[in-house]
C-alpha cells in the first residue's frame, strides 16, 4: 500500500488531528471498515468453505458457517475430470505466450514514444488508448473467420495472437509513463561517458524499467488467464480449451450442475494461479495502477 | 482546478520527483528511422489482429452471412448494403438489449463509483491495521476471475442451499425465502444479482485507485482550507476533489467500458445459457452470432455497440490525450 507519511503538521488540539478529524471517532470508523472487509471477503470464505464441506454439510437444509468435518471429495471430483489438468496446462501456455510476446513488442513501442519525437507519434499513442476500448466480444466473429482461414482455429497459438490485441496496447500505454519518468539526463550522461545509444538503452533504460515490466507483466498475465470470450470461441476441442472455459462447462454440466462442492473446488483451482500472483505482487499491482492509471 | 492545470501530478507514482518538463521532451531525431523500427512490430501485429478483423467486421456487416451454409459456400455470399442495419435497427429485441445495457451500466457505474469513493474516504480515517485488513480483503476479491465470480454468486444466490436465501429467511422468519429463486425474474436476476456480482468485482480496483489518488492530496492544503473556515464538504469539494478528479474520470470511463460489455459474469451465473431477459448487448451479440450463426447480424450489432461506446467515450479520450500531451 502507498503509505507515504507526510511530515506531521502542527496539531490544533488534542482531539483533532491535522486535518480536523475527531480522534475519538477512529474506533467507530475502524468498525465500519472491518464490517466492509467482512462483507467483501465473505464470498471468498464461502467458496473455500464449500470446497471442504462434507456431503452431509453440503446437503443440510440450513447452511453451516463452519465445517463440521473436512472432506477432500470435491477436489477429488475436479482432479478426476479428464480435461481439468489439460486445460490448466493450455491456459498456462497461452498466458505465458501472450505475456512474453506482449511485453517484448510493447516495450519497444513504449521506448519509441517515450524517448523519441517523430511524425505519427501522437497518432500512435492515441490509437493505443482507443484500441483498448474496442469491446473484445465484437472482434470475436471476424477473428474466428480469420483463424479458420489461416488454419490457426482451435490452436493455442491463434489465441495467443488474439490476446496481443489487449496486451500490446496496454503495455505500450503503461510502460510509456514508466520510461518517461526516467530522467533524460541519465541517458545523456551515459552518452557523454562514451556509451553508444544501444549501450545507454541496455545500461540505463532497461534496468530502470524492470519494475514496470514486472507490473505490466502481472496485469497482462491476469487478463490473459481470466479471458473467457475469445478462448471460448476460438478453441473448440475439449483438450484445447482454457481453464475458464473448462469451469463454465464443468459447472453447467448435468453431472455437476447441482454439486456446488466440486464447482467451488474447480473455481478455486482455476483462480489459484492469479490469487498467488496477486499476493506476491500486491505492492506492484497497486503501484502499477497509480503509474498507469492516475497519470493518465 | 488551478492546482491541476499547473502540473497534473507533481510526483510520479513510484515516488521519484519528475524531471522538469523541458528536459523530458523526447529528442526529435529528424529523418531517423529508429523510432519507426521500434514501433514496427507493434504496428504490424495490431494491423493483423485488430485492424484487419475490424475491416472484416465492416465487410461482414454489409453481407448476408446469416447461416452456417454461407461459410462453406462463398458463392452464396452477397453484399446487401444497409439491409442488415435496417433489420437490426427495426428489431425490438435489439432495442430491448440496448435499454437493458444502458440501465445496467448506469446502475452499476454509479454504484461502483459512489461506494468506492465512500470506502476510500473511510480508509483515510482508520487505523493502519484496519486499513491493511481492508486492503488485503480487497486484493483477494480483485484476484477472482469474472467467470469464477459468476459461478460463486450463482451458489451464494442459489435457491436450494443458497446462503443469501438463508439470511433473508433468518431476518424475516418467512419460510418462503428458503427457496426464493433470484433468477426466475430476469429483472431481479440482472439488476440485483448480476449487478451485485459486478460491483463486488469492481470495487477493489476503484477503492485502491481512489485511495492512492487521495494520498496525493497535500495535507497542508486541507488544513489551510479548514483554517479559512471551510466545512468538511467544502474542503472536499474544493481541495480534495480536484486532485482525485483525474482518477475519478478514468475510473468512471473504465467502469463504463467494462459494464457496458458485461458478459462473463452473466454467462457463468446463467449456466452458459442466459434467458432472453438477461440479454444485454454482449450476450445478445454472442447468442445471435455464434448461437444462431447469424454472423452478419451480429457484426451489425458489434458495430453499433462500438459506436455507442465511442459516443460516450469521446469526451474521456480527448481529456486523456490532452493530459498525455503534457509529458
Amino acid at each position: 500500500m502507498a503509505t507515504d507519511t507526510a511530515p506531521t503538521v502542527l496539531r490544533r488540539s488534542r482531539e483533532d488531528d491535522a486535518v480536523g478529524r475527531k480522534r475519538w471517532a477512529t474506533p467507530l470508523w475502524n468498525t465500519v471498515a472491518l464490517l466492509f472487509a467482512l462483507v467483501m471477503f465473505f464470498p471468498i470464505y464461502w467458496m473455500v468453505l464449500t470446497t471442504v464441506k462434507t456431503g452431509k454439510d453440503l446437503l443440510s437444509v440450513d447452511p453451516t458457517f463452519w465445517p463440521t468435518g473436512i472432506s477432500t471429495a470435491s477436489f477429488q471430483t475436479v482432479f478426476d475430470d479428464p480435461n481439468f489438468l489439460t486445460d490448466m496446462r493450455n491456459v498456462a501456455v497461452i498466458t505465458v505466450g501472450a505475456v512474453i510476446l506482449g511485453l517484448a513488442v510493447g516495450f519497444l513501442g513504449a521506448v519509441s514514444v517515450a524517448r523519441f519525437r517523430f511524425t505519427g507519434r501522437n497518432f500512435f499513442i492515441a490509437s493505443m488508448l482507443v484500441v483498448q476500448m474496442v469491446p473484445l466480444i465484437s472482434l470475436v466473429i471476424p477473428m474466428f473467420f480469420i483463424l479458420k482461414n489461416i488454419g490457426l482455429y482451435d490452436q493455442a497459438f491463434g489465441v495467443i495472437l488474439a490476446y496481443l490485441v489487449f496486451t500490446i496496447p496496454y503495455v505500450v500505454w503503461t510502460l510509456r509513463s514508466f520510461i518517461v519518468n526516467i530522467p533524460k539526463e541519465l541517458d545523456e550522461a551515459a552518452l557523454v561517458d562514451g556509451c553508444t545509444r544501444w549501450g545507454a538503452f541496455m545500461r540505463i533504460i532497461l534496468p530502470l524499467t524492470v519494475p514496470g515490466l514486472i507490473t505490466t507483466g502481472v496485469f497482462c498475465w491476469i487478463q490473459a488467464w481470466n479471458e473467457f470470450v475469445i478462448a471460448n470461441i476460438l478453441l473448440s476441442s475439449n483438450n484445447q480449451q482454457t481453464a475458464m472455459v473448462w469451469l463454465t462447462g464443468f459447472s453447467s454440466s448435468p453431472t455437476h450442475g447441482a454439486d456446488y462442492g466440486s464447482q467451488m473446488a474447480g473455481a478455486l483451482m482455476v483462480s489459484l494461479p492469479v490469487i498467488v500472483l496477486f499476493v506476491i505482487f500486491q505492492r506492484r499491482v497497486t503501484s502499477g495502477l497509480t503509474a498507469g492509471a492516475v497519470k493518465g | 482546478m488551478s492546482v491541476m492545470e499547473s502540473d497534473p501530478m507533481p510526483v510520479a507514482a513510484n515516488g521519484r520527483p519528475k524531471a522538469p518538463k523541458a528536459a523530458r521532451k523526447g529528442v526529435r531525431v529528424r529523418g531517423s528511422f529508429v523510432p519507426y523500427v521500434l514501433i514496427a512490430p507493434a504496428v504490424v501485429i495490431l494491423l493483423t489482429v485488430l485492424a484487419y478483423p475490424l475491416v472484416d467486421l465492416f465487410v461482414l456487416a454489409f453481407q448476408n452471412v446469416n447461416d452456417y451454409l454461407h461459410l462453406s459456400a462463398p458463392d452464396l455470399v452477397k453484399f446487401i448494403g444497409f439491409d442488415g442495419f435496417s433489420k437490426v435497427l427495426g428489431s425490438g429485441d435489439f432495442w430491448q438489449s440496448v435499454q437493458r445495457t444502458v440501465l445496467f451500466t448506469l446502475e452499476v457505474v454509479a454504484a461502483s463509483i459512489l461506494i468506492s469513493l465512500l470506502v476510500a474516504l473511510l480508509l483515510q480515517r482508520i487505523s493502519k491495521w484496519a486499513k491493511v485488513t481492508v486492503v488485503t480483503a480487497l486484493m483477494f476479491v480483485w484476484a477472482v476471475p469474472q467467470i469464477v465470480t459468476g459461478t460463486l454468486f450463482k451458489w451464494l444466490f442459489a435457491n436450494t442451499g443458497g446462503v443469501v436465501d438463508y439470511w433473508f429467511y433468518l431476518a424475516t422468519g418467512d419460510q418462503g425465502w428458503r427457496t426464493h429463486d433470484w433468477f426466475a425474474d430476469p429483472n431481479q436476476g440482472l439488476y440485483i444479482v448480476v449487478a451485485i456480482a459486478v460491483v463486488w468485482g469492481a470495487l477493489p480496483f476503484l477503492v485502491i485507485g481512489i485511495n492512492a489518488a487521495l494520498t496525493q492530496v497535500p495535507k497542508e492544503l486541507v488544513e489551510a482550507s479548514k483554517l479559512d473556515g471551510a466545512n468538511g464538504w467544502e474542503s472536499f469539494r474544493h481541495v480534495v476533489l480536484p486532485v482525485i478528479k483525474p482518477f475519478l474520470v478514468l475510473g468512471t470511463a473504465l467502469s463504463f467500458i467494462w459494464d457496458f460489455q458485461v458478459f462473463g459474469q452473466i454467462w457463468a451465473l446463467r449456466d452458459n445459457a442466459p434467458e432472453p431477459g438477461y440479454r444485454v448487448l454482449g450476450v445478445y451479440l454472442y447468442q445471435e452470432g455464434l448461437g444462431s450463426s447469424h454472423y452478419s447480424t451480429s457484426a451489425v450489432v458489434s458495430i453499433l455497440m462500438i459506436l455507442l461506446m465511442l459516443a460516450v467515450l469521446v469526451f474521456y479520450i480527448r481529456q486523456v490525450i490532452k493530459m498525455g500531451d503534457q509529458d
